[in-house]
């Protein structure tokens, strides 16, 4: 038992830094310096918007591994929104009326998704490889494999705006941590997300509807992925059926990377966002070094790896001092 | 018998306060055994009314009933005069009933103030967000009043044991608890930490708390009690004020069974020579320094209270969890490493859990008799159904298993039956030695008195078997002798002329 | 004893509410294909042409060779997202050897070889590192396709010499050849499975793994081996299917990852482990197959077919699990 135990005085434990955080200021002071061209103001600009759509899936994702669980379908249903999205623009609808068809998708599969981990108790991994299926035929059919384009400005224009000097996907981006900070620290339903995921039984015994904040929780990245779809369709002005499929993976990776455990109901959203920003500056050296994909995607699987290891070695490390 | 006395100030007269809490004839039933059997108790505000009983005398149950977890088959509660209705957690709660358990109940990422309000945290009128400020501040308030110095922003994860139950507390409390039921709180703690647990129990006492406190150990229960009720086979036996009892007193009330042994050995063992020699075992899992040995022939019992220590020592001889220090002989030969080498070794264990360690549930009886024993019937590692089919209809056919279908799963047999298919599955291995965790827990009578002639037909061929067992009627009529553990020690051997339940309960329950 | 609150747990389904034993549940599936078969019939002419059977077939084939060994792991309590890229790459890395000139069974050797380290180290992963199965696979599945996608560089390899595409397209007495290895494979599976000590050890491990660690079962040993013998059916179904489209490219995997996992839970293998067989896959395998040439013989476009494997892996996993009747919570 640690010393301090048997005391009638117990401090609040300084939480160690994420890892991520020395790694990635290695990183960027590495690219500034060792890369040409990432220190270019431009270059820097397309960093913060390529982070943006990023960071929006990955702050749900936070909140879903901190619940135990695992959204595989964040990407497809992003690609589906957006082509829903545009569908319609196409059609004629305003940018309202789009985000709300957007929003309206997105939310049903998160609750579907929810509904099956939550109240079936099927394993999230599964459930949500089964819906990302469905999301990405869905996409398919929609668009018979094609584009989606004739959208008109209205959403690029919304896309390319400054709102008080910062770019509107960086706004949006910055709302949804805001909102997801919000919730996870200020609301019962952030509270319940640690339970849920460090002792669900003891909300359950709280008397707390255990089964319905756990829905919820999957909802809520269906929605937020309605709402980055905006962003999404607004890059390109137009919707690509499989364009983001692949994405949650670098979501994934960032909660990892930002020190969210799977199995303890332990979350840290700065982390998050140090390990979206950690991938993005990764992805970007890389490219302007002309190493493709498909290795930064490697990279970033061994990363993973090697991030979970030292994070179960930290644990039994603290389960044996206990 | 009882006597009608339930103040216990054997007065005859009714007792000046009204008691906060009555239950009245409480009976409740489980397929095959009565846990409570019409049981009347009343509790008071302000005072520690210490339970007593050994391991099975019903004193779980009653807690269960108290705080809604089962519902009494019969009787009647009162809170306060009038009659309630206690079905779920939530109806306990709203009559102040709370318990402390030691695990399940705090989250370990949130922290103090977020766990003791976890489901009532405090709002915001206007934008429902939490209101974080007055959260802490009454959680201050109730840690301030039990004289805990916590920072309310401390994580529950970075609390040790005995202080997070400080914080099951003060939970309590927050929620207006009247009656505090605690269950052996001082399992994991300290003597400080005990102390200060103390200290804490009589400040609410003085304040009109009733506490229900359920403790194995004579020490705590003359120094903190203030009334003591002893449970025995689900019935209350009596329930005296702590100034009257003695501890011989206590323990004879609760060992005091009609005689009629559930099983008679034929004969008792004339040893061999020693199978198991563990000398100076050591785990982290709570063993500290146990000699004991086991030979040829003989039953040695494993005694002591739950939390002892007794399944810890079979699990680490078996190589189950690992060994910090010590030493574990096996016919000789020093062994070490997990399950694999040492059944490799003649060893079997079976285990406390048998639904969840000892068998395969979803797998026919034939293929959880046959697990352990597939290199010993098929050393070429060829498996050929008809030769195992017969192999297992004979096993089932020495076990007696009903119904002697093969092929059904084992998930569908009587908990006695289950079990036999649990040691059966080590008849085939050839073991010499024998590690049984509870052999006859949740067994009808019938079903018992076969696993010990089970066990008996083993030593008799020339096995070892250390018998671990919470029933000390089992431990006294079955085995030749016994070791009794304490505090994950051994407190004393207790040979053949010794054995008897008061003994057995003399050493499990004495603190030096 | 200290008093755990009782969450009321829902008992297992009662053994009679499962058809009576395996035997009952491969009947079903059995009876299902016949009925799918009708269906289709009924609905195309085209579909009962000795022609279309075989294709059939030949499709179930492919799609059994890569459940095979996902069987293996599931019957055993893991699971393994990383076949379908260890496909991509066991056949992407053959394409090269074979293209280069090389002989084919060189490379026939280098699928199989990559396809077993790769299930090796997911191997490591789950019993050294004591990675939760479906976390370590998924990082797997990344950096094969990774690897992949590297080593392709964007292009495609195409051309095999005939004697090697006739692995997958050749037909031997009037039966696709794939249709040959299929059958090989179902049976020495089997025979493995029933018929060996390790087999048994495999069920017994993925019904209770901790029972059977308390019962001497070397579990770790065996776990290794499913995950080594999944990557090795991932070498296996890499050159079939190489052979059968005589092209390599970096995707060639990915649309049958969704498939593959559908065929192994229709055919009544538990995700949960200990419950399950190889023939049961073959039917799930051949009732996905069916389903599939269902939709090119009606004219739905390829686009529907992700959404459609999706929606029959979910109703599979339901169905998997009211059969088993696991609900466990009431929160």
């Amino acid at each position: 038992m640690p010393a301090f135990a048997s005391s009638r005085s117990v401090e609040r434990r300084v939480r160690p830094l994420p890892a991520i955080l020395p790694i990635g200021v290695l990183l960027v002071a590495g690219a500034l310096f060792a890369v040409n061209g990432f220190a270019s103001a431009r270059n820097l600009a397309n960093l913060g918007l390529q982070a943006s759509i990023l960071l929006m899936l990955a702050m749900p994702m936070t909140l879903i591994i901190m619940s135990e669980g695992l959204d595989l379908s964040a990407g497809a249903v992003l690609s589906l929104c957006s082509v829903v999205m545009a569908e319609s623009l196409a059609g004629g609808h305003g940018i309202a009326s789009a985000l709300a068809a957007s929003i309206a998708v997105g939310l049903a599969f998160g609750l579907a998704n929810g509904a099956m981990v939550s109240l079936l108790a099927l394993p999230p991994f599964v459930v949500t490889l089964g819906t990302l299926g469905i999301a990405e035929g869905a996409s398919l059919v929609l668009t018979e494999g094609n584009a989606v384009s004739g959208l008109g400005s209205a959403i690029a224009t919304l896309y390319a705006l400054d709102v008080f000097g910062l770019p509107f996907p960086l706004l949006v981006a910055l709302a949804t941590w805001l909102t997801t900070y919000l919730l996870l620290h200020y609301t019962r339903f952030g509270t319940y997300v640690f339970a849920i995921g460090g002792n669900r039984d003891a909300l359950v015994l709280a008397g707390a509807p255990a089964w319905a904040y756990h829905i919820a929780i999957y909802a809520f990245g269906g929605l937020v992925s309605g709402v980055a779809a905006l962003l999404l369709t607004g890059r390109m002005n137009a919707a690509h059926p499989t364009v983001a499929i692949g994405m949650e993976f670098d979501a994934i990776a960032a909660v990892v990377l930002g020190g969210t455990s799977f199995e303890r109901g332990d979350g840290r959203l700065l982390g998050t966002v140090l390990g979206v920003a950690t991938i993005t500056v990764l992805r970007n050296a890389l490219d302007l070094l002309g190493i493709e994909s498909s290795l930064q995607v490697v990279s970033i699987g061994a990363l993973i790896l090697l991030v979970i290891v030292i994070d179960s070695l930290r644990k039994s490390r603290r389960v044996q001092a206990a | 018998m009882a006597r009608d006395d339930h103040d216990g100030d054997g007065s005859g007269q009714p007792a000046a306060p009204a008691p906060l809490l009555s239950l009245r004839n409480v009976s409740k039933t489980f397929p095959g055994v009565r846990a409570l059997d019409d049981v009347s108790l009343d509790i008071r505000a302000g005072e520690v009314h210490m339970l007593l009983g050994e391991n099975g005398a019903g004193k779980s149950t009653l807690i269960k009933v108290l705080y809604g977890a089962y519902r009494a088959d019969a009787g009647t509660i009162l809170f306060e005069g009038k009659a309630v209705d206690i079905t779920r957690p939530a109806d306990a709660r709203r009559l102040g009933i709370a318990v402390i358990f030691q695990e399940f109940s705090l989250v370990p990422f949130l922290d103090l103030a977020q766990n003791i309000f976890l489901g009532r945290e405090p709002r915001r009128p206007l934008t429902r967000l939490i209101d974080h400020a007055r959260m802490h501040r009454e959680a201050r308030g109730v840690l301030d009043s039990l004289g805990l110095d916590y920072d309310t922003r401390a994580l529950a994860a970075d609390l040790g044991v005995a202080q997070q139950q400080m914080v099951e507390i003060a939970k309590a409390l927050s929620q207006r608890a009247r009656i505090l039921v605690m269950d052996e709180p001082t399992a994991a703690l300290s003597e400080r930490e005990s102390n200060a647990l103390f200290a804490l129990i009589r400040q609410l006492r003085a304040a009109g708390v009733a506490i229900v406190y359920i403790s194995h150990r004579m020490q705590e229960v003359f120094a903190l009690g203030d009334r003591v009720t002893v449970l025995r086979d689900g019935r209350r036996v009596a329930t005296l004020s702590a100034g009257e009892a003695t501890p011989d007193e206590l323990i004879g009330m609760m060992v005091g069974r009609a005689v009629g042994a559930v099983y008679k050995r034929r004969q008792y063992g004339a040893a061999g020579r020693i199978v198991l020699d563990v000398r100076g075992l050591t785990t982290a899992t709570g063993v500290r320094d146990v000699d004991l040995n086991v030979r040829e022939g003989e039953i040695v019992g494993l005694s002591g209270l739950v939390g002892a220590g007794r399944t810890e020592v079979a699990r680490a001889v078996f190589g189950a969890d690992a060994i910090v220090a010590g030493e574990v002989r096996i016919s000789g030969a020093s062994v070490e490493g997990g399950p694999e080498r040492i059944a490799a070794r003649g060893v079997a264990l079976i285990p406390e859990n048998r639904k969840l360690e000892g068998l395969a549930l979803k797998r026919s009886v034939q293929d959880n008799l046959l697990v352990a024993s597939l290199w010993k019937l098929f050393p070429h590692g060829w498996y050929r159904a008809g030769s195992a089919h017969r192999h297992a209809r004979a096993l089932i056919e020495r076990l007696r298993v009903t119904p002697p279908a093969p092929r059904r799963l084992a998930r569908a047999l009587s908990g006695g039956n289950q079990q036999k298919i649990v040691i059966g599955k080590w008849l085939a291995a050839g073991c010499r030695l024998f590690l049984f965790d509870e052999p006859t827990r949740g067994i009808d009578v019938g079903a018992k008195s076969e696993i010990f002639a089970l066990i008996e037909d083993l030593v008799e061929r020339g096995a070892a078997v250390l018998l671990i067992s919470s029933e000390l009627t089992e431990i006294v009529h079955v085995c030749d002798r016994a070791y009794v553990m304490r505090a994950g020690r051994i407190g004393g051997e207790l040979g053949r002329a010794e054995l008897s339940e008061a003994n057995i309960l003399r050493l499990a329950m004495h603190e030096t | 004893m200290s008093g755990a609150p009782e969450t009321a747990v829902h008992p297992g389904g009662q053994w009679r509410h499962r058809l009576a034993g395996d035997a009952g549940a491969l009947v079903l599936r059995a009876a299902l294909i016949v009925l799918v078969g009708l269906a289709l019939a009924l609905a195309s002419d085209a579909f009962l042409s000795t022609a279309n059977v075989l294709n059939v077939l030949r499709q179930a084939s492919l799609i059994f060779l890569l459940a095979a060994g996902l069987t293996l792991v599931i019957l055993c309590g893991g699971f393994d997202l990383s076949v379908a890229a260890n496909l991509t790459l066991s056949a992407c890395l053959a394409a090269g050897v074979i293209k280069s000139g090389l002989p084919p069974w060189l490379g026939v050797g280098t699928a199989l070889a990559c396809g077993t380290a790769a299930g090796a180290m997911n191997g490591l992963a789950v019993t050294l590192l004591r990675l939760p199965p479906f976390l370590a696979t998924y990082a797997m599945l990344w950096i094969l396709q990774g690897l992949a996608f590297h080593y392709m560089g964007g292009q495609e390899i195409f051309g095999f010499p005939p004697g090697f595409r006739a692995l997958g397209t050749g037909f031997l007495f009037g039966v696709p050849v794939p249709v040959y290895l299929m059958a090989a494979v179902l049976v020495t599976a089997t025979v493995f499975l029933r018929s060996t000590n390790v087999g048994q050890e495999i069920y017994a491990i993925g019904a209770n793994p901790e029972a059977a660690r308390l019962s001497g079962v070397p579990v770790r040993r065996r776990q290794m081996l499913v995950y080594m013998l999944s990557g090795l059916m991932s070498g296996l179904a890499a050159v079939v299917f190489l052979a059968r489209v005589n092209a390599a490219d970096s995707g060639m995997g990915e649309p049958l990852l969704l498939p593959v996992i559908a065929a192994v839970l229709i055919g009544g293998t538990s995700l949960f482990g200990g419950v399950g067989s190889v023939l049961g896959t073959v039917l799930g395998a051949i009732i996905l197959a069916l389903v599939i040439n269902g939709m090119n013989l009606l004219d739905i476009r390829a686009q529907w077919q992700p959404l459609v494997v999706g929606v029959v892996l979910l109703a599979a996993v339901m169905v998997d699990l009211v059969g088993r009747g696991r609900r466990e919570r009431i929160g």
